[in-house]
């Protein structure tokens, strides 16, 4: 498996992978933060998110090819949507297409839950595709997020891959022995995988946690590089942020 | 199940980030009294086990599949607020780095399938594995109580996502439209939640059940090499 699978592209040298994790993070969610809030009836404010969006993933040289297919993740639910939209109550004007009948109030919606679910993706894809993980775990954890959740992640972090690996193992000797599960009835297979994958999981567990013991692990991972806030990072994240919040207040004001 | 940013009005995802973050304070103060800090890279594994258990799908019917949740087996296996912090974890970094899940939806993400899925359900099974004890053995009781309660958290969780869809009132679908098919498809989806939990705890029980958290054992024999020590 390819093991960078995540973020593939975090080490790339752009002048957005080398910002400080907490001034993107801060940055990117103010811009999710403001969009998510922003009413559906206006249109530009989602303008000025998308705007930003798209400055930031230029500067950060990800290829789009590589944005679009990881913003696909929110297909399904639009689609779910999208197909809802003959049935809304909404109010305005009703179009006639035929077979069924969308109102204006429908395509809000629809409008509505598009925009906030793309942009809102993008800024997470953007922050975890120019980060390295371990940088953004540290990020968090001088934004004073508990030291429990940023070490366990990072374990998490660490093995996911071992597990999937394994995982993908046992699928393969599972299908190489004619294994068709098509029915709800083909789980009992699926439940052994899973047990003996949580076995697997907990030995390798004592064993990494025996011999990082014997190596003086004592909670915490030690850093060989700090990271520190300079004007660029204040400069970013004061420029982005502020930018999102008066496209918020705005919409507030009027 | 992950609900994406766009879906959920303010009071409603806003409401539950104050709840979920309360909890989750709430378990870690309990489990820094009851648990090693050196145990952590333990929790640390399960959660990748239970992300890389989420990878499998399993079939519902010719081409619908469901995946696994896993709240219920982390907490009988880890303890209910363990349990609770590995999924907060796993729903964590799935909305970060895989972007499944909004950030705003987060708050309500961990509280359809970490806590509603995960303690909530484990207090009712607790307490439905202690009746039948009284009658019927410890695993026993353990695996049937287990097996309804691993059912009925898919279910609740799926049901939780669609009181908040209807409360938020954004997609402007009527409460029938919305339920039925939620919690319909979960309703499914919770029997292969059910068979693969019960499966898995009574392979555990069966080879490790010293790693059953909601085991006490009084009824079995530990293996010999460990009675020896």
């Amino acid at each position: 498996m390819r093991h960078d699978f995540i973020d593939r592209y975090s080490r790339l040298e752009s002048p957005v992978h080398a910002l400080d994790p907490r001034a993107k993070a801060i940055a990117l969610f103010a811009v999710i933060i403001a969009c998510v809030t922003t009413p559906a009836n206006v249109w530009w404010p989602y303008a000025i998110y998308a705007a930003l969006v798209l400055i930031i993933a230029n500067a950060s040289r990800l290829p789009f090819s590589y944005l679009l297919t990881r913003m696909l993740v929110v297909a399904p639910f639009v689609l779910v949507v999208a197909v809802c939209v003959p049935f809304m109550h909404g109010a305005g004007p009703t179009y006639d297409l035929g077979v069924f009948s969308v109102t204006q109030g429908g395509l809000l919606v629809l409008w509505n839950v598009a925009a906030k679910a793309l942009i809102s993706v993008s800024c997470l894809i953007l922050l975890s595709s120019t980060t390295e993980f371990a940088d953004l775990m540290h990020g968090f954890e001088r934004l004073h997020v508990p030291q429990f959740f940023t070490t366990v992640a990072a374990f998490m972090y660490r093995y996911i891959f071992i597990i999937i690996d394994e995982a993908e193992r046992m699928k393969r000797a599972r299908d190489s022995r004619n294994f068709r599960g098509r029915w709800l009835w083909h789980i009992k297979v699926i439940g052994h995988m899973v047990a003996s994958l949580f076995l697997r999981s907990q030995e390798r567990a004592e064993r990494v946690y025996q011999a990082m013991s014997a190596r003086g692990f004592d909670g915490s991972f030690p850093r060989w590089k700090e990271t520190h806030m300079h004007a660029p990072d204040w400069a970013f994240m004061g420029i982005i942020t502020a930018t999102a919040l008066a496209g918020r207040l705005v919409v507030l004001w009027k | 199940m992950h609900i994406p940013d766009g879906l959920l009005d303010f009071k409603t995802w806003g409401t539950l980030y104050g709840v979920s973050g309360g909890t989750t304070a709430y378990a870690l103060y309990k489990v820094r009294n009851t648990l090693d800090e050196k145990k952590i890279p333990l929790l640390g594994i399960t959660a990748a086990f239970i992300f890389a258990a989420q990878l499998l799908n399993f079939p519902v019917a010719a081409g619908v599949s469901g995946h696994f949740l896993g709240a219920m087996l982390a907490c009988v296996l880890l303890g209910p607020w363990a349990g609770f912090l590995v999924m907060v974890v796993v729903l964590a970094i799935q909305c970060l780095i895989f972007a499944d899940g909004g950030f705003a939806a987060l708050g309500a993400n961990i509280f359809n399938m970490a806590l509603i899925a995960g303690p909530v359900c484990y207090f009712m099974f607790a307490a439905s594995k202690s009746l039948m004890n009284k009658r019927l053995s410890e695993r026993t009781s353990l695996l049937t109580s287990l097996a309804f309660f691993s059912w009925l958290s898919v279910v609740l969780a799926g049901a939780a996502c669609a009181v908040e869809l209807s409360i938020s009132n954004v997609v402007k679908l009527s409460s029938g439209a919305i339920f039925g098919p939620i919690v319909g498809v979960n309703a499914i989806i919770g029997i292969g939640e059910a068979v693969i939990t019960t499966i898995v705890v009574a392979v555990v029980l069966q080879a490790r059940p010293d790693l059953v958290y909601s085991y006490s054992g009084h009824d079995v024999k530990l293996p010999l090499s460990e009675e020896a020590v």
